[in-house]
């Protein structure tokens, strides 16, 4: 049992959204309880100890949330403008909501990990951009209270009930993910008629992403008529051996190009009919996974609105990147959270010799991990 | 506070906003470990180079023109993410290091980063430990603290000073301020006033007459200030036709002849000077020249032949034994009978020091570059100093006081400047390095003086200019002055445009 830290911290926001269609959905937001005071309980085991910090030239390692590591899709393709599927922006007023998570290692202890979980909620309505911020929530996890994380992640299905183990380094990457998918489930449970953007793919079946807390969530999106579209950065997808957001550059935008394929694995489950779309001008073309419960052209006419209702920056919806911007954590504020974390819980940083830069002076300049 | 780093002699410290320090101030550097303390002073302030601001900046930027929102921070971390951005960098002077109590002027010890403890050294501690104004106080001002800071007016003795700043800083004030000091301390005083500031010195602001009314005597060419030419001397007046008139060599032999002659027929007055010159036995061109310099010299009205409308100078300088200023006030004087005037005055005065009528003279000059001619800054600085004649020059155009003087002066008292080439130029003076003086005096406020040298024991301190209860401002005319209705002055509310 938790106990619940002597903090004193406020009580959950009550945003007052502009929108009212969105605010009356998005206002009762709730941060689960259990997480803030895991956050507090975690950071009572931190007291009076030494906090190795990274030497400053080394970059202290962001994760963003639903940190996946795409698997490889084998695509049949014969030929791509087959596939090709233009695009009319539809511009009718519907919410776009985007949810994006970071998190961030603050540094060692002598028995754990002290890391930094943040979230962003950003929503479009007639193009004009509001958003909610949550965090940063500090958390020392340690051989002693993971077992609290684990009970808090299987409470919330991020891990097999059969599943005792958990590796220290890992705990920051499923705290991300917990938040990430609450905040997806809270705004996916709390709009209505909304296209909401994710940050990542919709593959499940990872031990991040388990299959049934993401296709609860689709669920729960479709239930309230939301469509939930999913936007990667990056691919490494190739068709015909060339890498296929390359492939596409030289077809007009806005367009669309669906990939078809077997399933790639036995674990891993596509809850989303994959696409490469090309939003924009330029030359960014982007992996995007369309609920796969909803109907094609439901998805792509949510596609459409997103077109119609929000700004595209290089083929991008602005929200998602706002959202993104929102949540990630700059330089200064890892030092501004150390300093909380230092004067509240009356930790002493010292900055960790480099053991890299020690063997390998100028040649040892990368991550360590 | 946190001791960062060092180049040469200025160190760099990082301090958290919380941490009142302005520029100006001290900071005590102490190293517990090795018992040793180093006193540095803020000469800059700026934003630390905290790692990240730059994309924390872009991202309110990107965000603050058209996204609303909100931050839920339970555990309220931005106010600690905030305090590290606004995190500063006090760019230091080192002063010197205290050992066992001692004070000693070395920078070449380097206090532990780990170990030390930074904290402000109060201007008050500071000048009871350097031994500030003890002797002869004369009161200035204010320092940051709010402590009250007096200088020491045997600081003044023997040296050379410059009060410089730009228009209405309150430098005037601040060198009454000065005189009415050394007064206080029974030292004479000449002022060489150019617009008439000084003369009401011996008046309180009520117009009733102050303690200093008796020993301050104001004297106005063509009113209350005449000589005889019976007063004066060959070498005076041959200074005053050479260097103030210009007369040329060949003619100055004949003015010599001339003067020796009527000095010994006891004849030497205006009109028997006159006459000799119309009846003198010389070449025409130099009766010419003879005869305009005597009309320039009667134009002055200065001179006269009745010896009970003449001033003696020394006489008045010789009566001020318990401390007096003459203000020779140089208002309403064309630039050619200025010169005159003052060529005169320095004269007289020089002549009543080396006969030990007077023991010293604290001379202040008023924009000296208009009246005072080349070679006598030299003089000055030089060769009058060893006499008892002890100069402060005030001015607003720093750039017309030679380099040499400023490398010279032993206490520049320096108000605000922001053009560059005034900073450049008061940049010179040896008592500080160029980068505490540029980087200070650009900031100070209205009646705020930096003050640089033996005054302040080297340690360069700055202070409100404390006010006096005398009529001290410089009247100056205006056309706007009983033309425009008196309205309630009120602090100008800015309107913010819809």
């Amino acid at each position: 049992m938790l106990l619940i830290g002597q903090l004193n911290y406020a009580t959950t926001l009550k945003y007052n959204f502009p929108n009212i269609a969105v605010a009356s959905a998005l206002k009762e937001l709730q941060i689960p309880q259990r997480f803030t005071e895991l956050s507090l309980a975690s950071m009572r085991s931190a007291e009076g100890r030494f906090l190795q910090i990274q030497p400053e030239e080394v970059p202290t390692p962001i994760i963003e949330g639903n940190n996946w590591r795409e698997e490889p899709i084998p695509v049949k393709i014969s030929s791509v403008s087959a596939h090709l599927t233009p695009l009319k922006p539809i511009p009718d007023e519907t919410p776009i909501i985007a949810v994006d998570v970071s998190s961030v290692r603050l540094g060692d202890t002598d028995v754990g990990v002290l890391c930094a979980v943040r979230g962003a909620i950003v929503w479009s309505t007639k193009r004009r951009y509001g958003y909610l911020r949550i965090g940063p929530f500090p958390f020392h996890i340690t051989e002693e209270n993971i077992r609290e994380v684990i009970n808090l992640l299987r409470f919330y299905r991020f891990v097999p009930s059969e599943s005792s183990s958990l590796r220290l380094e890992d705990v920051q990457v499923r705290l991300c993910n917990l938040v990430e998918r609450w905040l997806q489930m809270s705004v996916c449970s709390s709009s209505y008629g909304s296209v909401i953007l994710w940050d990542g793919s919709l593959t499940a079946g990872t031990v991040d992403n388990p299959l049934t807390v993401l296709r609860g969530i689709l669920e729960e999106a479709r239930n309230r008529l939301n469509t939930v579209l999913a936007f990667s950065k990056v691919t490494s997808i190739r068709v015909l051996g060339r890498r296929i957001t390359d492939l596409v550059l030289k077809y007009p935008p806005p367009c669309l190009f669906r990939l078809d394929g077997p399933p790639p694995s036995t674990s891993l489950r596509l809850l989303g009919n994959v696409y490469i779309a090309r939003l924009a001008g330029g030359f960014s073309a982007f992996r995007l996974d369309v609920d796969k419960g909803v109907q094609e052209e439901e998805g792509i006419r949510a596609l459409q609105r997103l077109l119609g209702n929000d700004v595209l920056y290089q083929g991008y919806p602005e929200t998602l990147r706002l959202a993104h911007i929102l949540s990630t954590f700059t330089a200064s504020e890892v030092i501004g959270i150390q300093r909380f974390v230092a004067q509240r819980y009356d930790l002493r940083i010292v900055v960790r010799p480099s053991v890299r830069k020690t063997l390998f002076g100028p040649f040892g300049t990368r991550f360590e991990d | 506070m946190k001791l960062y780093k060092k180049a040469g002699n200025t160190l760099q410290i990082l301090s958290f906003p919380s941490e009142d320090v302005e520029k100006g101030s001290y900071l005590l550097i102490e190293d517990l470990k090795a018992g040793r303390s180093m006193i540095v002073q803020v000469v800059d302030i700026q934003f630390a180079n905290v790692p990240g601001v730059m994309e924390e900046f872009l991202r309110e930027l990107s965000a603050e023109d058209r996204v609303e929102g909100e931050d839920f921070d339970p555990l309220d971390i931005s106010s600690h993410i905030l305090y590290v951005q606004d995190t500063r960098l006090l760019v230091c002077k080192i002063h010197g290091t205290l050992e066992n109590g001692f004070l000693r002027f070395d920078g070449s010890w380097l206090p532990s980063r780990t170990h030390s403890r930074v904290r402000r050294l109060p201007v008050k501690r500071l000048v009871e430990m350097v031994g500030v104004g003890r002797r002869l106080p004369i009161q200035v001002g204010e320092t940051m603290d709010g402590s009250r800071l007096t200088i020491d007016a045997s600081s003044l003795d023997g040296k050379l000073n410059i009060i410089t700043g730009k228009k209405g800083t309150g430098k005037s004030h601040f060198s009454k301020l000065l005189v009415l000091g050394l007064i206080d301390h029974g030292a004479t005083v000449v002022v060489l006033d150019l617009n008439g500031e000084y003369v009401n010195l011996g008046f309180a602001r009520d117009g009733s007459r102050n303690r200093y009314h008796k020993v301050i005597k104001v004297l106005k060419p063509r009113e209350n200030f005449k000589v005889a030419l019976s007063q004066i001397d060959l070498s005076i007046i041959m200074r005053i036709l050479i260097h103030s008139l210009g007369l040329p060599e060949t003619s100055a032999r004949e003015f010599r002849r001339i003067w020796r002659f009527l000095e010994e027929k006891r004849r030497l007055t205006l009109h028997d000077l006159g006459e000799a010159i119309k009846n003198w036995n010389c070449n025409v061109h130099v009766r010419d020249a003879l005869y305009s310099r005597y009309y320039a010299l009667l134009r002055s009205e200065l001179f006269t032949d009745n010896l009970a409308e003449a001033v003696f100078l020394e006489r008045i300088l010789g009566g001020m034994k318990r401390g007096g200023a003459i203000i020779i006030d140089l208002s309403d004087t064309s630039p050619s009978d200025r010169k005159i005037i003052v060529e005169y005055v320095l004269g007289k005065i020089q002549k009543a020091l080396a006969q030990w009528r007077v023991r010293a003279v604290f001379l202040f000059a008023e924009e000296a570059h208009l009246y005072l001619r080349e070679t006598y800054w030299d003089d000055i600085i030089t060769r009058m100093r060893h006499f008892g004649l002890f100069t402060t020059f005030i001015t607003n155009q720093p750039n017309t006081i030679k380099e040499s003087i400023y490398r010279q002066a032993d206490n520049i008292f320096l108000f605000n400047f922001v053009n560059e080439h005034d900073l450049e130029a008061i940049s010179r003076a040896s008592r500080a390095d160029a980068e505490t003086v540029i980087s200070i005096v650009r900031d100070l406020p209205p009646h705020h003086c930096l003050i640089l040298g033996e005054a302040v024991k080297d340690f360069p301190i700055v202070v409100k200019v404390r006010p006096m209860d005398i009529q001290t401002m410089g009247h100056t005319r205006l056309f706007f002055e009983d033309n425009i209705p008196k309205v309630h002055e009120s602090p100008i509310k800015v309107h913010e445009a819809s």
